[in-house]
């Protein structure tokens, strides 16, 4: 049963989102680098989660993961839990669409909404609790995700074959 | 008949969904909104979540916080030496500073006791130390092991020997938060020492600075000017350091605080006598 278990995809990605969700919100001050790549493996696993076994349960999870991170990392609530909504409602009403796209074009448009939610997060936080936009830190997070897109796709795809 | 049942079953669900849909929606809308006004039901998820959440992502991340302390281990060890020398010159220092400063705490008692002074001296209510940080990103918080069971409350003032670090904000039963001076919703009433002009400041967008958002009578500082909090906004006590004037532009003036909010590691919350 256990086997059975672990063997399951979303099990797995659940895991690695909530391990990625609390590297994240614990800020390791000489070892930046880990929660930058927490953070965007976060926000990668979920885009992928979403489009490629999209559940309606993955309202839930973004809904708590959206308040978890808001209340952890700015203290009030909003700009990850609107970001996630939006992401999963705009996925739910256009998925007849996007689900005829070829894999290329998926995997392209899922680091460009990658990219695109922290954009939206920061300019969210910035207009609602007047967070500066960082760009020293967007940059970061832009190259993060550029580098670690590939590596985790080759991961996310040996996880869909287990 | 079959195809019917098959309309009914379907649409029954798409209604279902929707419905859930629409509720989370609107949940989230009430949070948004609650969490703007402050409302009190927002603050206690808040410090529940902060409670119960906080020590499971603490449990998952600990072999990465193990490592991080062994890297930290291993550098310290490689400096040793350096730090060795760097210490010795440092007690040396000290000691002339520490000769100084018990003559100058003596005349002060006696002339305190000329004048008939009042004390407004701090009172400590808890030292502890901090559990986690959650400065990334976006807000500049700390968490600490200090709670409403230890008589910290909301807005108290948070120091360590170096000088302010920042207040209290969302204390549960065992822990709390510390908004610290560098973040940008945070204002603190301060002082020049020399020319006592008056201003607010707040965490500036570099997330090492402070910078004025208000300064009274438009009287500007001079670079280098020593910065104390004036205990006029009721929140912080008066006479707490905070930090060196760096840089001055047209309208506002930069603050490097005294605290290295990189190495903190145990904070004291304080309260006037």
């Amino acid at each position: 049963m256990f086997s059975k278990l672990l063997s399951s995809q979303i099990l797995i990605y659940n895991i690695i989102l909530f391990f990625s969700f609390s590297l994240s919100v614990n800020f390791f001050v000489d070892f930046e680098v880990v929660n930058y790549i927490a953070y965007v493996l976060f926000h990668l696993t979920l885009v992928y989660l979403v489009f490629y076994f999209f559940k309606f349960y993955l309202f839930v999870l973004s809904f708590l993961y959206g308040i978890f991170f808001d209340v952890f990392l700015i203290d009030n609530i909003s700009p990850h839990l609107i970001s996630f909504l939006i992401f999963v409602a705009l996925f739910y009403f256009t998925k007849k669409y996007l689900l005829n796209l070829s894999s290329n074009k998926v995997s392209f448009l899922i680091i460009f909404i990658t990219l695109s939610m922290f954009f939206f997060e920061a300019i969210i936080a910035n207009l609602q609790f007047n967070y500066p936009i960082n760009f020293e830190n967007l940059f970061r997070l832009f190259t993060t995700t550029i580098i670690l897109f590939f590596p985790s796709l080759l991961i996310f795809s040996k996880i869909d074959k287990l | 008949m079959a195809l019917s049942f098959k309309v009914k079953a379907l649409s029954r669900s798409r209604i279902i969904k929707n419905t859930f849909l629409s509720f989370i929606l609107l949940l989230s809308f009430i949070l948004i909104l609650f969490s703007k006004s402050d409302y009190f039901v927002v603050n206690k998820f808040k410090s529940i979540s902060n409670s119960y959440l906080h020590p499971i992502t603490s449990f998952v991340v600990a072999p990465v916080k193990f490592a991080n302390n062994i890297q930290n281990q291993f550098y310290e060890f490689r400096n040793l030496k350096v730090e060795n020398n760097i210490l010795k010159e440092e007690i040396m220092r000290l000691k002339k500073w520490q000769a100084l400063a018990v003559h100058n705490s003596t005349e002060n008692r006696v002339l305190k006791r000329l004048l008939n002074a009042t004390d407004n001296s701090l009172s400590l209510v808890k030292t502890a130390s901090i559990i986690s940080r959650n400065d990334f990103m976006f807000s500049k918080m700390i968490n600490i092991n200090a709670g409403i069971k230890d008589r910290v409350i909301n807005n108290m003032a948070v120091v360590n020997h170096r000088g302010l670090v920042g207040r209290t904000v969302d204390t549960s039963i065992n822990n709390s938060r510390v908004l610290l001076l560098t973040d940008p919703n945070s204002s603190i009433a301060i002082k020049t020492i020399s020319n006592e002009s008056y201003s607010l400041l707040q965490g500036a967008e570099d997330g090492v600075h402070l910078v004025s958002s208000f300064n009274k009578n438009d009287k500007m500082p001079k670079v280098g000017d020593l910065v104390v909090t004036s205990g006029s906004a009721q929140v912080f006590p008066s006479d707490i350091l905070v930090g060196k004037i760096t840089k001055i532009t047209k309208n506002n003036f930069y603050v490097l605080p005294f605290v290295d909010f990189k190495n903190i590691d145990y904070v004291q919350i304080v309260k006037t006598k």
